[in-house]
């Protein structure tokens, strides 16, 4: 008890610490440029000044924290990625001629750009049409709750709820899986779901799709209720039916939420890697690029290098998404 | 007309909503009911058949010679193979590769001569003429139609571990921190990068996507060295809870930063400028407007951030560290899987129970996810 | 790091409340050598207890501490605290032990980062390997391997494992074998055999003739399960691994795992095809070829228990019992017997095949040196033996110690051991051993060719050379 109280005083010594600094700065920044009270051009002078500084006083304490925590390995993994299994003798590019001719590697790539094209698009879709149905029903609340849970729910716990839908028990005896159970009910053949090659990505996929659509739900769901009510009932007062107000009204307001949320599904499957690890390991043919950077890291003992190579590959790969996301800020700032 | 139109709507969301969550839940659903049955049947039977009745083949070691009795000149060993009231024998057999030879009732002759003789109700005797010898009891195989049964068993399994409190505690010392304090940071950030304008704004926003990126597993050695350095220099330990709060702050900032920043550019325009006209500065206009008007992003990103932190097991291990008084409730239950990971029951009930603060956690920031906050105002941006 | 932790805490003034860690240290400090001994010196004459008061001299570590990194969780973290409490007692030393799910992600992370623990403990040698060659490791004390070589038995086979090549390319001994499993053993249900009418087999030609026998009468011999989740397919590398030391001399062996010849060598594909004969006939196994593969190890034994059973026979190490029905007693319900040699091949004699734990100095202190050296009293095996789970080559120990029939049977397996080999794939490089191979062998038990599945080891391998 006297470490959570001791945890909860630090709290909120940390967020008074956060909230004086901002105002602090502020403050300082006020007194040093003051533009009230000053003469025309002295005034505005100060606070173009200031307005120029104030931004970089806000922005402080999270670019520090992202220099040191994301920043710095970024580079620490660029500069890894050209030295050997140590990380102690230069190889040049090695690494990567290495990558590109290992078999694995092709195959991480490929089954990455299915699961890209594949999750993301049915988590949000799937995460769009609850957040907007739940909202007109009376026990929306309670269905959001039970569609959140699999997010909740450790990844430990998630990998054993999966091995009771995917388990594969021979055919004519019990079966555990769910699935096997459905399919010999229809008087099929159980298969050993994990070990299908191509479909069984798709498997895998459907587990982290089952756990993002909470995510693009909760996020999603707050920014359609962000929406002006006057803009619904103007289209309603038009004559417009569900389908009209859902399509043209709320979609095209809410574009923006949407967009984050398939670039922040997109890169999290650029990152996924446990869901692979605990059902396969990357075997039958399923093996995704983040599993294969952990293999090599940490292993037996690791090979730095290559395992580096493949992390900068990751993060290269993430490059179009960023200039769609630069494009899209632009835009946003003309509009402004 | 258009009123049945209507209702036939309703209808429709009512049923593809339910559809929905039928289908979310029924993993979970599984999980919780396997996470009630005894850990012997997880590994024979589907969880949907320990709703009904299920007809099972069971092994029963009667009691050994020690046991027997004389009873009219016979030795008797007698009791019952059941332990579940509800069930009734429909077979038995006393050789594994024939379980089902004998119907309840019907007498079956041991290869040494003893009979044995099972009732519907499970009530079994082993009759022989001579005194039994032996140490083991005579095996007796029972095909039973059982009755649905759950148990609390596992739940008390996990729940009585040691250190289970502790480590309870440990995990919200993590957590509740690790979920504030980057919520705070990325808010002034966020307004920064969406209200501010000064050069090479989009070029920022870009890297917080581009950080999104960066695998954990690349930061956690770099980091570790860094954390061992300071420490050395300034005499502190290296894992302490300070240093892990920070790492869940830089790890998840990129997201927060992220999500906020989308939500406050998409406030309307004219609050701020009408604000700025009435000689608000933007630390003002920040305060007293935008955080408030952001409570519905603050509010979805509290629950993703406190969902991470309280169910990662990594960055604690790595930061805080592995021994007794460091575990955090992950690794607690983790450990307690034992050294092959087996015993599938207590990480069902362990889900169950790690579960449980999140979704307390979602339920009462649910009700920041409202409407209307923006009610009255005009839609601009 | 970690003792700089405890240093901290344990005797410095606690500077700033922002550190948090103090105060939760604070409330737990000076439980842990409070504990009582499970068996109390000099009363059970069974133990060498001379081995423990003989310890005491020279190794008092009053106020010093000692942070032991292991593998061990759940059951076995509680059984090696009871031995640790003895060191704990007599030195004074102030221990911790810890673990982690990922230990070996976190020993890597770890040592790297420069904060080791003081003694790792660790089952793959081929990890070992990489820290003694990074420098991460400390050689131990002098005379260590001529310990192993006359205390243990077939001590040379000890002596070659725990020997590693440092930074400086130099050899030298690294690691000190303690715990160790027997991977040779087949399990099966006695009442079961006897019902049918079954015999033990006693040669690997009566194994196989055992298994036709089986399946003649409608039933299925074996229940073969490589699902390991991210792990599946390494239950396949310990039937690979015992045919081959039934099929080739050792230094076959020592060859293939070093890859002195190539993993495709028609020895190596040989050994693939013994493991075939077993597992890829649909007849042999539980639910066909295609369970072999999907079928969770810990799920597998199951079968030899159900009713009808589903299978007679079951390939597995001394670790599975663990996996049974609860309840099961071993040696009576289940018992096991000495995976056989052929009959054809008698100058291979009794090959057993295991696995274990080495530990191994990250940190060198004094009370790290004398940890390794308690490893050598014979009371540092005897504890354990005597709560369970426990094997050791130590031919100093006292069998009687063993806690149950079973053990003591498996104890002499290992001290009988003609010869003793390490579990192949972990002595491999971890691409090969926790990685290539499994790949492999669930795609040979898939259907590809033993030859075509070694020559894509083979391939893997050549990469990472």
């Amino acid at each position: 008890m006297q470490q959570l109280l001791m945890a909860v005083i630090t709290m909120v010594a940390g967020v008074l610490a956060c909230a004086a600094y901002f105002y602090g700065t502020n403050l300082i920044l006020d007194l040093i440029f003051p533009s009230k009270g000053r003469s025309g051009a002295k005034a505005s002078r100060n606070l173009r000044i200031s307005n120029a500084i104030r931004p970089w006083l806000f922005l402080f304490p999270a670019l520090f924290a992202m220099t040191i925590y994301l920043i710095y390995p970024v580079f620490e993994s660029v500069w890894l990625s050209f030295h050997d299994r140590t990380g102690q003798t230069f190889v040049g590019g090695a690494n990567y001629v290495w990558m590109f001719n290992d078999g694995e590697f092709r195959q991480s790539i490929f089954n990455n750009f299915l699961w890209l094209l594949v999750v993301p698009a049915l988590a949000t879709f799937f995460g769009l049409i609850i957040a907007a149905l739940t909202d007109r029903i009376w026990w929306g609340n309670i269905a959001k709750t039970l569609i959140f849970m699999p997010m909740a729910i450790s990844f430990v716990g998630a990998s054993v709820i999966w091995k009771f839908i995917y388990d594969y028990r021979a055919a004519g005896t019990e079966q555990i899986g769910l699935l096997n159970a459905v399919v010999t009910a229809f008087g099929f053949e159980p298969q050993a779901w994990m070990t299908i090659p191509l479909w069984n990505n798709f498997f895998l996929m459907a587990i982290l799709v089952w756990i993002q659509t909470g995510f693009a739900m909760v996020i999603l769901s707050a920014a359609l209720r962000g929406i002006p009510e006057e803009t619904v009932e103007a289209a309603v007062i038009d004559g417009a039916n569900g389908f009209q107000i859902f399509f043209k009204i709320m979609i095209p307001q809410i574009w923006g939420t949407i967009a984050v949320v398939w670039t922040t599904i997109t890169i999290l499957v650029l990152k996924v890697f446990d869901i692979v690890l605990a059902m396969t390991n990357g075997q039958w043919q399923t093996q995704v690029l983040a599993n294969l950077m952990f293999d090599w890291m940490f292993r037996g003992g690791g090979d730095f290098g290559r395992g580096a190579a493949i992390a900068v590959v990751i993060m290269l790969l993430v490059v179009p998404i960023m200039v769609w996301n630069i494009r899209n800020a632009a835009k946003e700032m003309k509009g402004h | 007309m258009i009123a049945s139109k209507r209702s036939s709507l309703v209808l429709f969301v009512h049923l593809s909503v339910l559809l929905l969550v039928i289908l979310w839940t029924i993993p979970t659903a599984g999980l919780l009911i396997s996470s009630l049955r005894d850990k012997d049947q997880l590994a024979v039977s589907g969880w949907w058949t320990a709703l009904s009745t299920s007809s099972q083949n069971l092994t029963v070691r009667a009691p050994g010679p020690e046991a027997q009795q004389q009873r009219d000149g016979k030795f008797v060993i007698s009791g019952n193979v059941l332990d579940n009231p509800g069930a009734k024998v429909s077979a038995f057999g006393f050789r594994t590769q024939e379980p089902a030879a004998f119907e309840p009732g019907q007498t079956a002759t041991l290869s040494d001569g003893e009979r044995l003789t099972v009732q519907e109700d499970g009530a079994f005797e082993i009759v022989s003429d001579v005194a039994m010898e032996g140490s083991r009891g005579q095996r007796i195989f029972v095909q039973a139609a059982v009755p649905s049964r759950f148990t609390f068993d596992n739940y008390r399994e996990v729940l009585n571990a040691e250190g289970i409190g502790a480590s309870f505690i440990n995990s919200l010392t993590v957590a509740i921190p690790s979920t504030i304090i980057p919520i705070l940071v990325a808010a002034f950030a966020a307004y920064a990068l969406a209200w501010m304008p000064f050069p090479g704004r989009t070029i920022l926003i870009a890297v917080v996507v581009g950080l999104l990126v960066v695998p954990l597993q690349m930061s956690l050695i770099p980091l570790l060295k860094l954390y061992n350095g300071v420490g050395a220099f300034l005499g502190l330990p290296a894992k302490t809870y300070v240093g892990i709060w920070l790492a869940h702050m830089g790890f998840g900032l990129p997201l927060a930063i992220y999500l906020l920043r989308n939500y406050m550019a998409g406030l309307p325009r004219e609050i701020m400028e009408s604000a700025r006209v009435d000689g608000a500065s933007d630390f003002d206009i920040f305060v007293k407007i935008i955080l408030p008007l952001s409570f519905p992003a603050l509010a979805s990103f509290a629950i993703f951030q406190f969902l991470w932190t309280w169910n990662d097991l990594l960055i604690a291990m790595v930061f805080l560290g592995t021994g007794n008084n460091e575990l955090v409730l992950t690794g607690r239950l983790v450990n307690l899987l034992g050294s092959r990971g087996g015993n599938w029951e207590i990480l069902t009930a362990s889900a169950f129970i790690t579960i449980i603060i999140p979704l307390i956690v979602f339920f009462s920031l649910q009700r920041y996810l409202v409407r209307g906050l923006l009610a009255g105002s005009v839609k601009g941006g | 790091m970690r003792i700089e932790v405890q240093r901290f805490f344990g005797r410095k003034h606690v500077k700033t409340k922002l550190i948090l860690g103090a105060a939760a240290l604070a409330l737990f400090a000076g439980t842990a050598s409070a504990a009582e001994l499970k068996f109390k010196p000099g009363e059970d004459a069974k133990f060498n207890w001379k081995s423990y008061e003989d310890f005491k001299s020279g190794h008092d570590l009053k106020g010093q501490s000692l942070t032991i990194f292991g593998p061990w969780r759940g059951e076995d973290q509680v059984l090696f605290e009871a031995v640790l409490d003895y060191f704990r007692d007599v030195t004074g030393a102030d221990v911790k032990y810890s673990s982690s799910e990922n230990y070996e992600q976190q020993i890597v992370i770890d040592t790297q980062a420069g904060s080791p623990p003081d003694v790792a403990i660790l089952p793959q040698p081929g990890l070992i390997a990489d820290l003694a060659s990074k420098g991460y490791l400390t050689p131990l004390s002098e005379g260590t391997d001529k310990w192993l070589l006359d205390n243990y038995a077939a001590g040379q086979s000890w002596v070659d494992l725990s020997t590693y090549a440092g930074k400086d390319g130099q050899k030298a001994l690294y690691a000190f074998p303690y715990k160790i499993d027997v991977k040779s053993l087949v399990w099966y249900v006695p009442e079961n055999f006897e019902d049918a009418g079954y015999e033990v087999p006693k040669t690997m030609e009566e194994l196989k003739a055992l298994t036709d026998k089986i399946v003649a009468d409608g039933g299925t011999p074996w229940c073969i399960g490589l699902g390991s989740g991210g792990a599946t397919g390494w239950p396949a590398t310990d039937w690979v691994e015992d045919m081959m030391l039934r099929t080739q001399p050792a230094d076959t062996y020592d060859k293939w795992v070093s890859n002195a010849i190539p993993f495709n060598d028609p020895a190596v594909v040989g050994a693939i095809d013994e493991f075939g004969f077993f597992a890829k006939n649909p007849k042999y196994v539980d639910g066909g070829t295609q369970a072999v593969s999907s079928t969770d190890f810990r799920d597998s034994p199951k079968g030899l228990f159900a009713s009808p059973p589903k299978c007679y026979l079951h390939h597995q190490a001394s670790f599975i019992p663990s996996f049974f029905p609860e309840g099961t007693k071993v040696g009576e319900d289940a018992d096991f017997f000495y995976m056989p040699p052929y009959a054809s091949k008698p100058d291979l004699g009794n090959p057993v095949l295991g696995a274990g734990t080495l530990a191994m100095i990250t940190k060198d202190t004094p009370a790290s040196r004398a940890f390794l050296d308690f490893l050598k009293t014979p009371i540092a095996h005897e504890v354990w033996m005597a709560q369970s789970s426990f094997l050791t080559p130590y031919k100093g120990v006292n069998l009687d110690t063993y806690a149950n029939a079973p053990m003591k049977k498996q104890g002499d397996i290992l001290l009988n051991a003609t010869t003793f080999r390490f579990d192949g794939s972990d002595l491999m490089p971890g691409k090969i051993g926790a990685g290539a191979f499994w790949t492999a062998m669930i795609d040979y038990v898939g259907g590809k060719p033993a030859a075509d599945v070694a020559t894509d080891i083979q391939k893997s391998w050549d990469s990472i050379k």
